[in-house]
């Protein structure tokens, strides 16, 4: 039985290794879906109902059809069907060029007829609202109750009630959704901007009704998802009914406006919650009612209470349908939201019982465990931040700007499990691993690089990573930061099955027994004696002609599952405009066996930016009346640049007893809680809503100056 | 935070050396179909025949095969598009080709000599200034662009020169990492 375990004393895990595709990306070499031009190639281009409801009447492609350069014209609704918002796909059409293919698309008459439509969660909610929805514009789900909710109210000394919310932002993928399709035959190859190539393959076999082994699905780079890229989605399927159609292949990127509206978005939350704490400062009772909208059918689930411990609870929640694009997982998804809720809440609490936020927060939490280390992160976060100089709620120093420091922690899961892999050791030295997982961007391919090179004791050049292929064996989507956890133990069972047979190929060679070989720093050689060996490459010649060709697949012992971490922000409040400016970030987050420090500290940095992003900037805002997204572009949907980027500190904590536990997305939960607890602190006025905008943090000190909302 | 204006592509355009027939008879009009259109883009002559409502970025992408440079909000505000005409950095998605003519552009591609990437490129790999990397082509453009006007920039002259830059992986740490870096000073 080999031994898979992770070494003890690793030369290149938990280093910092640059990635392996750097030089591809900062030249222009890597080529994306977005830059894949193949022979003969034309380009795809939608139609989407400009109405956020409404039945189409007729669709008429015939003008389409006869402009210059259209090769292919398809509908994609039926006369009669309904439309459900904004972006909703009707047709397409493909041309020679994108400014044809745009041309073309404009030609196509849709006739709709306009139906009301809900463009808010009031809208939805009102008692006269029209029935939109089939089985109802809301879905209540479970209460969800624990202990006796008026007894705890009894032992609490003080009660918090109020309204919290957060707001729907949009992935903004710079590299949008879609894709090139290609047939040969029927078979059908299509390089798609996907974060699961396997995922997809299936999609466009279940879409066009074809075998899955007609699918190849090809993903060497792509710009980001966010959790929004798991399916070939509807413009794949047009994308490929096009191809055919044209005989040609056919390049469908969506643009920047379809992007928003159709691919996806973090659910807005929101809930009304009634919490009790004793004069000590013990949690007693939390009644919830939540609801939120994950647009048109889609839910918007979120953990709440978040982490705290709530002896007795209730919580209901309420899915409330919009006709607004239906929402897609958004890194982490319902943690973002969940963690705002309540920790705006924790605040609150803590002043109506004057205890300091952090020793307040401490007393509240669940027992520690390896995946709950919030306790020793706060008390450790503390002492870096300098939490000793906060000073009371309400910045005294004179003049406009206020500045003030916040806290929140976080949790995520991070499991993963499934990946299988291939590995071939040739006679010349050569070594490629194949996998057909995909680099989402936290530098999956160098992951999978490093895991062989480690265990077969070479460089890292001295191994080919292959990856973002349906061709290699399988690997799951890249989503709920599984993948290094899902991954990397594959690459390792299947590296030391193979090492194990040139183990058996040199040991006699040796006059030793294959179990008393390593391979270290390219070479293979007796334990304890480095002198009685080969190098890899004289190794290797024992090989033959038939490579040393080995499957394999991830393995129980490698990986684990559950992080936490904490956050502290400081940030300062123009109380005359109303303008947050996040001064600095600590990011204190656990992580298992750190693979690639570099990459590893990439993604929390990542993590944290995205989140400063969802709390000041990013808005998705539909009109009121006419249910149309009013931002969708990248002007008026705002995102941090270079100057809004504050100082962050990342501190990793490395537990290479826990196995591989993926991070991608837990720094990104707790960031915009603490940056919110911050702007409480800087001006004693609590807003309970995110974004926060100039015009609601003016409105908040304005309500707090009129008579206070604590 | 960016808020860049959005350039107007519904100008006139006038075929270059069209200056003599202006003077007589007004602009002359060129198009709408495909007309001929010269660039110099990396030092290198790319004879296209385009549209004259093809911008920039579409024309070396399409159909120069040039894909470094990224189309990602197509309206100057993102930056992924960058790249530097005449030695001033441009937004190729809100820049026609055929108003280019004559000018030397300079796209991510023409950045690294062979194998030897250009101290901005290395100093993006050594500290990790990129994830997924589809901003990643804008933005060492715009840094090499900041570094030849202040080779000796600050941080907030480099703060400014990138603010035209959006990465939604957020690397932007590790970016002003790189690009100090690479103008030679000590890393903080």
């Amino acid at each position: 039985m080999a031994e898979y375990s992770w070494p003890e004393k690793p030369t290149l895990l938990g280093s910092a290794v640059t990635r392996l595709d750097g030089p591809d990306k900062v030249t222009g070499r890597a080529r994306y879906t977005y830059d894949i031009n193949r022979p003969g190639m034309i380009y795809g281009r939608m139609v989407r109902s400009p109405f956020a409801h409404a039945r189409v009447v007729s669709i008429d492609l015939s003008p389409a059809e006869k402009a210059p350069g259209v090769r292919a014209v398809i509908a994609w609704k039926e006369p009669g069907a309904q439309v459900m918002y904004q972006g909703d796909p009707v047709a397409a059409v493909a041309a020679d060029t994108e400014e044809r293919a745009r041309d073309a698309a404009r030609l196509i008459r849709v006739r709709y007829e306009p139906l009301p439509h809900l463009a808010s969660v009031e809208q939805a909610l009102a008692a006269d609202a029209p029935a939109v929805f089939p089985g109802g514009n809301t879905q209540t789900g479970a209460t969800d109750e624990t202990g006796d909710l008026e007894a705890g109210f009894a032992k609490a000394a003080h009660i918090v009630e109020a309204t919290y919310s957060t707001h729907v932002i949009t992935h903004v993928c710079l590299e949008t959704h879609g894709c090139v399709c290609e047939w040969d035959g029927d078979k059908l190859t299509a390089w798609v901007s996907t974060q699961g190539v396997y995922p997809c393959r299936i999609g466009f076999a279940d879409g066009l009704k074809i075998p899955q082994a007609n699918v190849r699905v090809i993903t060497q780079y792509m710009g980001g998802g966010f959790g929004s890229k798991f399916a070939p989605d509807v413009q794949g399927l047009i994308c490929a009914k096009l191809a055919q159609q044209a005989k040609a292949p056919v390049k469908l990127m969506l643009d920047r406006k379809e992007e928003h509206l159709d691919t996806g978005n973090r659910p807005s939350a929101a809930a009304h919650i009634r919490a009790g704490v004793t004069s000590d400062g013990m949690l007693t009772a939390f009644d919830g009612q939540s609801w939120g909208t994950g647009g048109a059918g889609a839910l918007s689930g979120f953990p709440l209470p978040y982490i705290y411990n709530f002896p007795i609870r209730k919580r209901t929640h309420k899915n409330v349908f919009i006709n607004a694009g239906p929402q897609r997982a958004m890194r982490a998804p319902g943690h973002p939201q969940g963690c705002f809720l309540t920790e705006i809440l924790m605040d609150e609490l803590a002043d109506r019982v004057k205890m300091d936020p952090v020793a307040f927060r401490i007393r509240n939490l669940p027992p520690a465990a390896p995946n709950a280390m919030w306790a020793e992160y706060f008390t450790r976060g503390a002492k870096a931040f300098g939490w000793d100089k906060r000073h009371a709620t309400g910045d005294p120093a004179p003049g406009p700007i206020k500045t003030g420091m916040g806290v929140s922690a976080h949790r995520w899961g991070g499991a993963g499990r499934g990946s299988q892999a291939h590995v071939d050791i040739m006679s010349d030295g050569s070594v490629v691993v194949k996998c057909g997982t995909q680099d989402i961007g936290t530098g999956t391919r160098t992951i999978v690089a490093m895991v062989a090179a480690e265990t077969l004791g070479l460089p890292m050049s001295a191994v080919k990573p292959e990856i973002g292929d349906t061709m290699y064996p399988f690997s799951g989507g890249s989503g709920g930061s599984t993948t290094a956890a899902s991954v990397t133990p594959a690459i390792r069972v299947t590296t030391v099955n193979a090492l194990d047979q040139l183990f058996a190929k040199v040991a006699p060679t040796l006059g030793a027994k294959p179990e008393d070989l390593v391979a270290q720093g390219g070479r293979i050689h007796l334990k304890g004696n480095a002198a009685k060996g080969v190098a890899w490459k004289d190794a290797c010649r024992l090989i033959g002609t038939e490579p040393i060709s080995v499957d394999g697949k991830w393995e129980d012992g490698l990986s684990g599952a559950g992080t936490s971490g904490v956050q502290f922000a400081e940030a300062s409040v123009d109380i005359e405009t109303g303008i947050v400016k996040v001064t600095r970030i600590l990011a204190i987050q656990d992580c298992g066996l750190i693979v690639d420090k570099l990459t590893a500290e990439s993604q929390a940095y990542g993590g944290v930016i995205a989140a400063i992003n969802f709390a000041l900037f990013e808005d998705r805002i539909i009109d009121r009346v006419t249910g149309q997204m009013v931002n969708p572009n990248m002007e008026w949907y705002l995102l941090a640049g270079m100057s809004d980027v504050p100082t962050i500190d990342i501190m990793l904590n490395n537990m290479p007893e826990r196995g591989v536990i993926g991070i991608g997305e837990p720094p990104t939960v707790s960031t915009a809680s603490a940056i919110a607890n911050a702007v409480r602190n800087a001006t004693g006025a609590t807003i309970r809503s995110l974004p926060l905008h100039p015009h609601k943090v003016l409105a908040a000190i304005e309500q707090q100056r009129a008579g206070g909302t604590n | 935070m960016k808020s860049a204006g959005v350039t107007s592509l519904a100008t006139a355009v006038t075929a270059a050396g069209a200056a003599e027939t202006e003077a007589q008879t007004g602009p002359r009009v060129v198009g709408p179909g495909d007309v001929p259109v010269t660039l110099m883009v990396n030092g290198k002559r790319v004879e296209l025949r385009i549209e004259p409502r093809v911008t920039l970025l579409d024309a070396i992408r399409n159909r120069a095969d040039l894909t470094g440079n990224k189309r990602v909000c197509d309206r100057g505000t993102c930056g992924a598009c960058t790249v530097m005409v005449d030695g001033r950095t441009v937004y190729a998605c809100s820049t026609l080709a055929i108003e280019v003519q004559g000018k030397q552009i300079r796209t991510v591609e023409g950045l690294s000599t062979g194998n030897a990437l250009h101290p901005v490129q290395q100093a993006f790999c050594d500290v990790d200034a990129l994830m997924c990397g589809f901003c990643t082509p804008g933005f060492v453009v715009a840094t090499v662009a900041v570094l030849e006007k202040h080779p000796n920039a600050t941080r907030e002259q480099i703060s400014r020169g990138l603010d035209g830059n959006v990465c939604r992986c957020g690397t932007f740490v590790r970016i002003m990492e790189a690009a100090m870096k690479a103008k030679g000073v000590a890393r903080g």
